[in-house]
């Protein structure tokens, strides 16, 4: 590979994670609470978020175990439009910037 | 009470008169929280919650003080008060509106027989299942504030008490104004709605990881 000459190319994985960072700034995170059964959530999170059924059993888990989980990122209009959703399925949601 | 089974495409439980009755004071008792007024005695014009009319409020909207209420409609910020302001203004109406139509929804169903199944039959299509799911969380949710219910401890023991003795404590701090005869119905409704809930959501869990598979098979 010593003879290949220097790419003048930008590094794609530097600039995807600052396109990653800019596209989505806020998350949706998800909060444990006494109430809703964990065959429920699952079914939220595989249902309003398409997630299959292993993703959905995971995050299921880090809400129930950790308290919370982040379940989706992206603008803050699709956050609130996430939040909303979850409010209405009776979980509570909150949204806030990425990396807070 | 029997739990929701796969019957002639739908899913039906059973629920005798008594039980009809419980549940269906319930959820008019949380539509009305909601600020639905009492949906036995609504007439057939105000039968929608909301008209689809947009609207847009310019006004802050404040927090629901009764803490159950708060619940249905939480807060959309853990430390950023404005916010939670800014979505509160921009989404509560449509969820309380969504609420209220769900639960209206869930009421006429309790309270009107389906022809052609048993008396005792209460059926829901596959296709409102979500909603009806749906709806007895926010009625669980109101339930368990009033329960004083803020951990997993808590509900464990709750449902522990269940099976034991129907007068242990639940919560750890009791709610005064409970008498220990209202908590014990609370409870005993708490109960059965989680495990009537929990039936409709695995037929869910199950027809939603086999999209080949009808729900009527």
């Amino acid at each position: 590979m010593d003879d290949v000459p220097t790419q003048t190319l930008p590094d794609a994985s530097v600039e995807q994670e600052e396109k990653t960072a800019v596209a989505d700034p806020w998350v949706t995170i998800v909060w444990n609470d006494p109430v809703n059964l964990m065959s429920y959530v699952t079914y939220v999170f595989e249902s309003y978020f398409g997630h299959p059924r292993p993703k959905a059993e995971k995050l299921m888990k880090q809400v129930h175990e950790q308290g919370r989980a982040v379940v989706s990122t992206g603008s803050l209009e699709a956050m609130e439009v996430d939040v909303q959703a979850m409010h209405g399925f009776g979980l509570w949601a909150t949204l806030q910037r990425s990396g807070q | 009470m029997r739990a929701f089974k796969r019957r002639r495409g739908m899913y039906a439980a059973r629920l005798d008169t008594d039980e009809r009755d419980v549940i269906a004071a319930l959820v008019a008792d949380v539509a009305e929280l909601l600020g639905a007024g009492r949906l036995e005695a609504r007439g057939p014009e105000v039968v929608a919650a909301g008209d689809g009319t947009p609207r847009m409020r310019i006004e802050p909207v404040p927090p629901p003080s009764d803490p159950a209420v708060r619940r249905l409609l939480p807060d959309a910020s853990h430390d950023d008060p404005q916010i939670a302001a800014e979505f509160r203004r921009l989404t509560e109406d449509d969820l309380r509106a969504g609420k209220i139509e769900r639960l209206t929804r869930l009421w006429d169903a309790l309270t009107t027989p389906t022809e052609g199944w048993r008396a005792d039959a209460f059926v829901v299509a596959p296709q409102d299942a979500q909603d009806v799911a749906a709806a007895i969380t926010d009625l669980r949710l109101v339930l368990a504030e009033r329960l004083g219910i803020r951990t997993d401890e808590q509900a464990e023991r709750l449902y522990d008490a269940l099976l034991d003795s129907p007068a242990a404590e639940v919560a750890d701090d009791p709610v005064e104004i409970l008498d220990p005869a209202a908590r014990r119905y609370l409870v005993a409704v708490y109960g059965a709605l989680s495990w009537l809930q929990e039936s409709l959501v695995d037929l869910l869990l199950h027809d939603l990881r086999a999209p080949g598979r009808p729900a009527d098979q």
